[in-house]
């Protein structure tokens, strides 16, 4: 495979969730750098995720009359698992890859766990229309974000008795990172952020009784903040950079740090006023992100393994259970994160049961048509066209992006189905599929 | 796929595994296994009511006007009690823990929780499953921390800590080492006999260097899976209860425990869940109906564990991610609460009985009962006295053990 190929494709897997052959081919006639124009070029436009029509719309004053009414109006979870659905089959089918991924990182990033599925519908479009413009513009819009409003008890959060949750979270999660501020700020900053609630209608609104217009005292900085703010100040603290920097290369490059780098990136990242997009372009046109030593060393999330299927085989699941039912297995289940720190990801993905079930997915998958319908077609075209000899390197190089060759081609030539040029193909790419090493992207 | 692995090549691979797989030599190298610790052979099992078990309906203070004057759709009549104590009695349909209790087998902890209780399902059971504090967020669970805490030069097999469920909570995963989940040992088994895994795991492995450290991690975690399923299917064939169990899939859970108890694996934590008790509505039938799946299912299991002399050897703990309101809701159901009981069966308990005093209803917090003891001082316990390790590495700060084993 060449360096190129095999660039593009790391490309895709990181920033996407990789992609069918063909295309891999296709961009492959040209090189790295057009690929990541490309990348960039189609996450530009995008379309919401509107699977769910508003449960309140429509309502009247005297139907919504309390808000624990509303939220009964709101409450869901069987629409929350149609709505974890209609996202993964959008970041399969969609257009806007990186926009996706970008749209799961945030997901992680701002963790939240309501039942209200409309309201984390409304969530989910609000970071995928931020995902890639100023991290400011995204906190902000994050901080008046109903669902994470109520998930954070920011709407118990009154004048005269305060609730820290968001703030504190804020700050260890969102922002700062631990150990950076002190429990007064957090105090301080709750008291800026009373008031910001949930409207009946399901929508952000400030509350002015219940508000403190007091003076705050917060990071250094002494005034009658309220929470818009709280949100600037923590901007203007150069280790918010530094910490988003960090989260985002540990998802995107590599979960080993290198620290001159990551000041590096931070350095732009602060000086361009957060610009999530200048941030990814800096990774993605970097040398390093080429680096040997990097490919191939991410444990795919589980959302990742199943898009990734989804790509490569046009999968259609006969019922939509089997589609949560895995998420579950795996330890990943889109819109129902542990807690409010997310999903921890890395290594912690892998367990003797987890494995074992990604190892047995492709057979469950691709070989029985009993769960999902799998269509072969683009992948027995990708590779018919190899003399014999060189196949199963193909096969190999193009599932793994560091394929033992040497270790494994004997194993699965030895059990390999003969009986004909598809069932050949078949039976590599299911065995290479088995691999431990397919769960490293 | 299934055409390409024929049955001579599955015989032919089958045959060539190295029989030394199934001796658990690893077994050696776990130090708090060794004789001198005097812990040998003890097994803890983990038993979750997820949901949110109502601990006042469950031991009720069949004496108190409190509870009953909170509770006029919901509660228990003093009638209808399983009496133990003078105010104390067992919800109707656990005879079964009744029994364990008369003959000194169950302590009843009461206002078991800790500090600024949550009342998120997820976040407080998060808290259970990670010892953590209210506002801390541990990514490790605590029998993982145990079990990482007996990593040497390497680590125990991954069936040290079993959890009968088809995935693993977080309680069961350490920053090193992990407990594996299984809801069918003969399906973990057939899924490793695959010739192709099979072949795999005779492999070379991979060099551990800086590269391929995650390359290393997943053949290291198969071929601990591999191990662990050939041991645990050897196992579980040595003993076939003989015990009638209920049809209940929890009693199936503990049947496939005893068996392993019984034939003397090696494992040491068993974490298994019975889901439901939310009941937020309508919570009379539901509560009674769980209380019955687990009660007959726990009868059978003691029964089997007796049959065979490791009753002595085995503790369970019973607990829920926290109690319920002590007022009913206006549908005839409660709420996400606070503290609440935890019990614990052994046949071999140093306190039986009411471990401490019945839940004041007078003195709630938020109308909800106030913890008296934190639950990572019954964790505490487990570790120090019986599973055999020093608590505070696990807890990260000392919890003062009680005294029940």
């Amino acid at each position: 495979m060449s360096t190129e190929k095999r660039s593009i494709q790391h490309l895709l897997l990181r920033a996407g969730f990789g992609a069918k052959p063909e295309v891999i081919d296709r961009l492959s006639k040209k090189n790295t750098k057009h690929a990541i124009t490309y990348l960039f070029k189609s996450s530009e436009t995008f379309t919401d995720l509107d699977h769910l029509a508003n449960p309140i719309k429509g309502k009247k004053e005297q139907e919504l009359s309390k808000f624990k009414i509303v939220l009964q109006i709101l409450r869901s979870r069987k629409q929350l698992k149609e709505l974890n659905v209609a996202w993964l089959n959008k970041m399969a089918t969609d257009q806007a890859q990186l926009r996706e991924k970008m749209t799961l990182f945030w997901h992680n990033h701002f963790a939240t766990k309501v039942p209200f599925a409309y309201l984390m519908q409304v969530q989910n479009n609000t970071l995928r229309k931020n995902a890639m413009v100023g991290f400011g513009q995204l906190l902000h819009a994050v901080a008046r974000d109903p669902a994470m409003l109520i998930f954070l008890n920011n709407h118990q959060n009154r004048k005269n008795a305060p609730n820290e949750n968001f703030a504190r979270e804020l700050m260890e999660l969102f922002t700062l990172g631990e150990g950076h501020y002190s429990e007064h700020d957090i105090k301080e900053a709750a008291r800026a952020f009373t008031g910001w609630q949930v409207s009946r209608r399901g929508k952000f609104y400030f509350n002015q009784q219940q508000h403190d217009y007091g003076v705050k005292e917060f990071l250094g900085r002494k005034g009658k903040f309220d929470g818009g703010d709280i949100i600037d100040i923590l901007l203007e603290e150069k280790q918010t950079a530094t910490y988003i920097t960090t989260k985002i290369y540990r998802e995107f490059v590599s979960t080993t740090t290198d620290d001159k780098i990551i000041s590096l990136l931070a350095d732009k990242f602060y000086r361009s006023n957060y610009d999530i997009q200048g941030l990814l372009k800096d990774i993605f046109t970097a040398d390093w992100f080429y680096d040997e030593g990097l490919i191939g060393t991410k444990i795919v999330s589980p959302v990742e393994l199943i898009v990734r299927y989804k790509k490569l085989f046009d999968l259609e699941f006969s019922d939509s259970k089997h589609l949560i039912g895995g998420q579950k297995i795996m330890g990943q289940m889109l819109f129902f994160p542990p807690n409010v720190a997310g999903w921890p990801g890395g290594k912690s993905w892998i367990d003797s049961s987890s494995l074992l079930f990604r190892m047995n997915l492709p057979k469950i998958l691709l070989n029985d048509n009993r769960l999902a319908k799998a269509d072969w077609k683009p992948v027995l075209n990708a590779f018919k066209k190899y003399p014999p000899a060189d196949l199963n390197k193909e096969i190999m190089n193009s599932f793994i992006q560091n394929p033992d060759l040497q270790a494994h081609l004997g194993t699965i030539s030895s059990y390999q189905d003969l009986s004909s040029l598809e069932s050949k193909i078949k039976s590599t790419v299911i065995m290479t599929m088995s691999l431990p090493e397919f769960q490293l992207i | 796929m299934k055409d390409s692995f024929k049955r001579r090549d599955f015989i032919k691979t089958a045959s060539l595994v190295s029989s030394s797989w199934l001796v658990p030599n690893f077994v050696k190298s776990f130090p708090v296994l060794s004789p001198e610790s005097g812990n040998e052979g003890k097994v803890l099992v983990i038993i979750q009511l997820s949901g949110g078990n109502d601990g006042l309906n469950t031991v009720v203070p069949y004496q108190n006007d409190i509870y009953y004057s909170n509770r006029p759709g919901i509660n228990i009549s003093p009638d209808k009690v399983i009496p133990l104590t003078d105010n104390m009695g067992l919800h109707p349909n656990l005879p079964g823990l009744a029994s364990l209790y008369d003959e000194g087998a169950l302590s009843i902890i009461n206002s078991v929780g800790y500090p600024n209780p949550n009342r998120s399902h997820f976040r407080s059971m998060d808290i259970w499953q990670t010892a953590s504090d209210a506002n801390q967020y541990l990514q490790s669970g605590w029998v993982g921390r145990w079990l990482d805490a007996n990593c040497q030069e390497s680590c125990g097999l991954p069936s040290m800590a079993i959890e009968i469920d088809d995935s693993l909570s977080l309680a069961m995963k350490g920053e090193k080492a992990k407990g594996l989940a299984t809801n069918d040992i003969n399906r973990l088994y057939r899924h490793t006999r695959n010739p192709f895994f099979q072949a795999l795991a005779k492999q070379p492995q991979p060099a551990q260097n800086h590269n391929h450290d995650k390359v290393a991690y997943l053949y290291k975690t198969f071929i601990e899976t591999t191990k662990s399923a050939s041991y645990l299917y050897e196992k579980s064939k040595v003993y076939r209860s003989g015990v009638l169990y209920p049809r209940s899939p929890f009693a199936r859970q503990l049947k496939t425990i005893a068996q392993l108890i019984v034939a003397n694996a090696h494992t040491r934590v068993y974490y298994v869940s019975l889901g439901g008790f939310d009941t937020h509505a309508g919570q009379k039938w539901q509560h009674a109906r769980l209380l019955k799946v687990y009660s007959e299912a726990m009868a059978a299991f003691i029964k089997d564990l007796k049959r065979h002399n490791r009753f002595e050897d085995t503790v369970s703990m019973t607990f829920s991610e926290f109690g319920r309101r002590v007022r009913q809701n206006g549908s005839n159901g409660t709420d996400h609460g606070a503290a609440n009981n935890l019990f614990i069966v052994g046949g071999n308990l140093k306190k039986a009985g009411f471990y401490n005093q019945a839940p004041d209803l007078t003195d709630l917090d938020q109308g909800d009962i106030k913890h008296q003891v934190d639950f990572r001082q019954v964790y505490a316990t487990l570790i120090d006295n019986w599973l055999g390790y020093d608590s505070r590495k696990v807890l990260s700060t000392r919890f003062n053990p009680l005294n029940f084993v």
